[in-house]
């Protein structure tokens, strides 16, 4: 057990300053703005700029384009570009897809992937939910078939944020219907410019955007299909247990779970409440000489720090609640002018009250809704029976499971 | 917690502490079970479990070194914590341990430490001055309550026997008047020791509910894992497992914040101070939520005497309330909130 503040060495002392320099020179006012017109959480000029200095995987070593740096540098690079407010999005997909690009993609693409990731060049964006499909990923229905050293891509998928930014999406395909549901997958590294793929944007009432992705006879090479054929779902499992935060980490310099982002939201929001608090209204009074503001504020705090100190996929849960309930409390502390948004004369920081209340509904949902999360703890962590569905045995002809 | 701050995120327990959590977990499994919580009631006090349990040292960890003691940290002592609220053990070990380390702070109270240690005088906590009666959560059976009376640390010890209030959660409740009971004077100004107690005492409560409300899990689990309806095993219904998730997340995050919070009072206790504050209202909350959701996914027996559900549900709130109303925590954590520049 260790929770002290990390000294620093010169060489670490040095990386730090490095960083902070980075972010006052690419992260700027223009760069917010973009984001705010966009929607994308994603700049390709901060992007590639990260790159450049082997950041967006800051411990590959510096001949595949990393940072050469130990654990404690990459903690160090992720905090202060996540503090000066990175747009993130395209960095965390693109890391995770590469887990499984490393492991299981042919010696065709590997390398070249691998360097246009490690450069910037390459972003990859995820190719997993389906228009009826849900959280039920296993349920693919986007089909693949063979035809020679090639595959013929049809069907459609929801939700592949970053789509029209992306090299590749990483797809999860059906490649054979007799199988049993979560055996006939196939996982496929498909490049977005490929004939036959049509990108459509959709916004969320955060702001952000994210795009449907339809596929129309897309046909790519075999030297795409990443991992054995049938066996997606295995593939799929490395990059899927780090989305949901399983697995334990010994260093100490990693986040205990993967909606530590969304508690930065929570974080920041709560940081502009307490300023507001601070800050003499019209009449000349504090709002936090009011005992009733100070209990709300920290009823807030309590769930933050909770979702902060949550681990793994309970973690995720807690922080999108706390984010949830926390903000639509605010901004009924703040009352009307909490509601106006950014670019609103009078706002309050930007509107980040209002726009946090808006993304904590999305935040339930990413990386799989909360029941999804809420079913995993059931099963694995309560030993809670699974439910038996009609769709648990949709692709199934024999037995089995 | 600043989730930008560059400080260790370890929550792994090393081999002292898992020997820790081993011997008392399986000291209160054999000592402890349910039937021994029953035979106590209403007083809440076993007072043979509580000889077996100075035999562990459950009295001299707590104490420093110089006054003869273990010297065990407050993180240890969660762990200890944790493993007697499992048990809903009836012994008042988190008010001793805690008031035990406030006479040794304070020096000058040695007889009182000495008798402390070697368990033959029980010692309790009062959370409300004692400038007039007060209600004292363990002071039916504590010999010598410790606390507040103005600005003046003072040690009240019973002439006689203090009355039992009979109560929901079966706590050894009782009125201590110190104007009518042996007073004796600790310090002259004693409220930052006692502001380091009541810290102290917020993170070992915390860690007792998380561990009363994992423990009343345990059966609710398995009575979900063996009933039926319609059917189907009720553990696989989304309506009774969700909610039991949820009671998981919060036992989840709830001990990895008491642990934390322990931590600080260790190694930092300048930095954060809020987090006791939290853990208590966090773990107490929990606790609500989750012994109400254990009894009632256990339908119409849960709530009937018989069902173990119920000593977890009648303790939840007597154990977070000895120390007060935990909204109060709530909005001590807003106001040091308010008193730390935000950080962006």
């Amino acid at each position: 057990m260790d929770f002290s503040i990390i000294e620093l060495d010169d060489e670490h002392c040095a990386l730090q300053k490095e960083v902070r320099a980075f972010v006052d020179e690419h992260i700027t006012d223009e760069v917010r703005a973009n984001e705010h017109d966009t929607g994308d959480n994603f700049d390709e000029g901060v992007h590639l700029a990260m790159g450049q200095r082997g950041w967006i995987f800051p411990e590959w070593p510096a001949d595949r384009g990393g940072a050469g740096l130990d654990p404690l540098g990459a903690r160090i690079v992720e905090l202060e570009l996540m503090k000066g407010g990175l747009p993130w999005t395209l960095w965390e997909t693109t890391r995770w897809v590469i887990l499984a690009v490393e492991k299981y993609a042919s010696d065709a693409i590997r390398d070249d992937v691998l360097a246009g990731a490690a450069a910037g060049s390459v972003r990859c964006c995820l190719g997993y939910t389906e228009p009826d499909g849900g959280s039920d990923i296993a349920g693919a229905k986007t089909r693949a078939v063979r035809d020679g050293d090639e595959w013929i891509i049809n069907g459609a998928k929801m939700f592949t944020t970053g789509a029209h930014m992306c090299k590749y999406t990483f797809l999860i395909t059906r490649t054979d219907s007799s199988l049993p549901k979560h055996k006939g997958l196939t996982m496929f590294l498909v490049p977005l410019d490929a004939p036959g793929i049509e990108i459509k944007g959709l916004r969320a009432f955060s702001g952000e955007r994210t795009n449907a992705v339809f596929y129309d006879d897309v046909r790519i090479s075999d030297d795409y299909r990443i991992g054995d054929v049938n066996a997606g779902w295995a593939v799929l499992h490395g990059p899927l247990d780090v989305e949901h935060g399983v697995g334990a980490d010994v260093t100490g310099l990693k986040d205990i779970s993967a909606g530590i982002n969304i508690a930065r939201q929570m974080h920041w929001t709560l940081d502009v409440v307490t300023a507001w608090a601070n800050t003499p209204g019209p009449d000349g009074t504090l709002p936090a000489d009011d005992p009733v503001v100070r209990y709300r504020i920290g009823a807030v705090a309590v769930q933050l720090e909770a979702a902060l100190h949550t681990p793994g996929p309970a973690g995720k849960v807690k922080c999108s609640e706390a984010l949830n309930d926390g903000a639509a409390e605010l901004l009924d502390l703040l009352g009307p002018v909490g509601l106006l948004s950014y670019g609103a004369a009078g706002a309050i920081a930007d509107g980040q009250v209002d726009f946090a209340h808006r993304y904590a509904q999305g935040a339930a949902t990413y990386g799989g809704t909360n029941e999804v999360f809420r079913s995993l703890i059931a099963e694995h962590e309560l030993g809670l029976p699974r439910a038996e569905f009609p769709g648990s045995r949709k692709f199934l002809t024999g037995s089995g499971s | 917690m600043d989730p930008f701050e560059l400080r260790r995120l370890d929550f792994s327990l090393d081999e002292d502490h898992e020997a820790i959590q081993d011997a008392f977990r399986a000291f209160f499994a054999k000592e402890c079970p349910t039937s021994v919580v029953r035979a106590a009631e209403p007083l809440g006090y076993d007072a043979k479990l509580w000889s077996r349990l100075l035999a562990l040292g459950v009295t001299s960890m707590p104490l420093p070194a110089e006054s003869g003691g273990d010297g065990a940290g407050m993180v240890e002592l969660s762990l200890v914590a944790e493993e007697f609220g499992r048990a809903l053990a009836p012994v008042p070990l988190v008010e001793h341990m805690v008031a035990s380390r406030l006479l040794a702070a304070a020096g000058g109270a040695d007889d009182i430490v000495a008798d402390a240690m070697d368990g033959s005088r029980l010692l309790g906590l009062a959370f409300a001055s004692l400038s007039s009666p007060t209600l004292v959560s363990s002071a039916a059976v504590a010999d010598t309550i410790v606390g507040l009376d103005g600005d003046e640390l003072v040690a009240v010890t019973a002439v006689g026997d203090r009355a039992l209030l009979p109560n929901q959660a079966c706590l050894p409740y009782a009125i201590v008047d110190a104007s009518a009971e042996k007073r004796s004077l600790l310090a002259a100004d004693g409220r930052a020791l006692f502001a380091r107690a009541v810290r102290e005492w917020k993170v070992l409560a915390a860690a007792s509910l998380i561990g009363l409300t994992e423990g009343a899990l345990g059966p609710a689990l398995e009575f979900v894992k063996s009933r039926r309806t319609m059917g189907v095993v009720i553990g696989t219904l989304q309506g009774v497992s969700f909610p039991l998730a949820d009671v998981a997340i919060g036992v989840a995050g709830g001990r990895n914040l008491v642990r934390r919070a322990a931590w600080f009072l260790d190694h930092d206790q300048d930095a954060e101070p809020a987090l006791q504050f939290a853990a208590l209202a966090y773990a107490a909350q929990v606790a609500t939520h989750g012994v109400t959701v254990a009894q009632h996914v256990q339908g119409g027996l849960g709530f009937t005497v018989e069902a173990d559900a119920s000593l977890y549900f009648l303790r939840a709130k007597g154990w977070a309330l000895a120390g007060g109303d935990p909204r109060q925590d709530a909005a001590r954590v807003g106001e040091l909130r308010l008193t730390t520049a935000p950080t962006r």
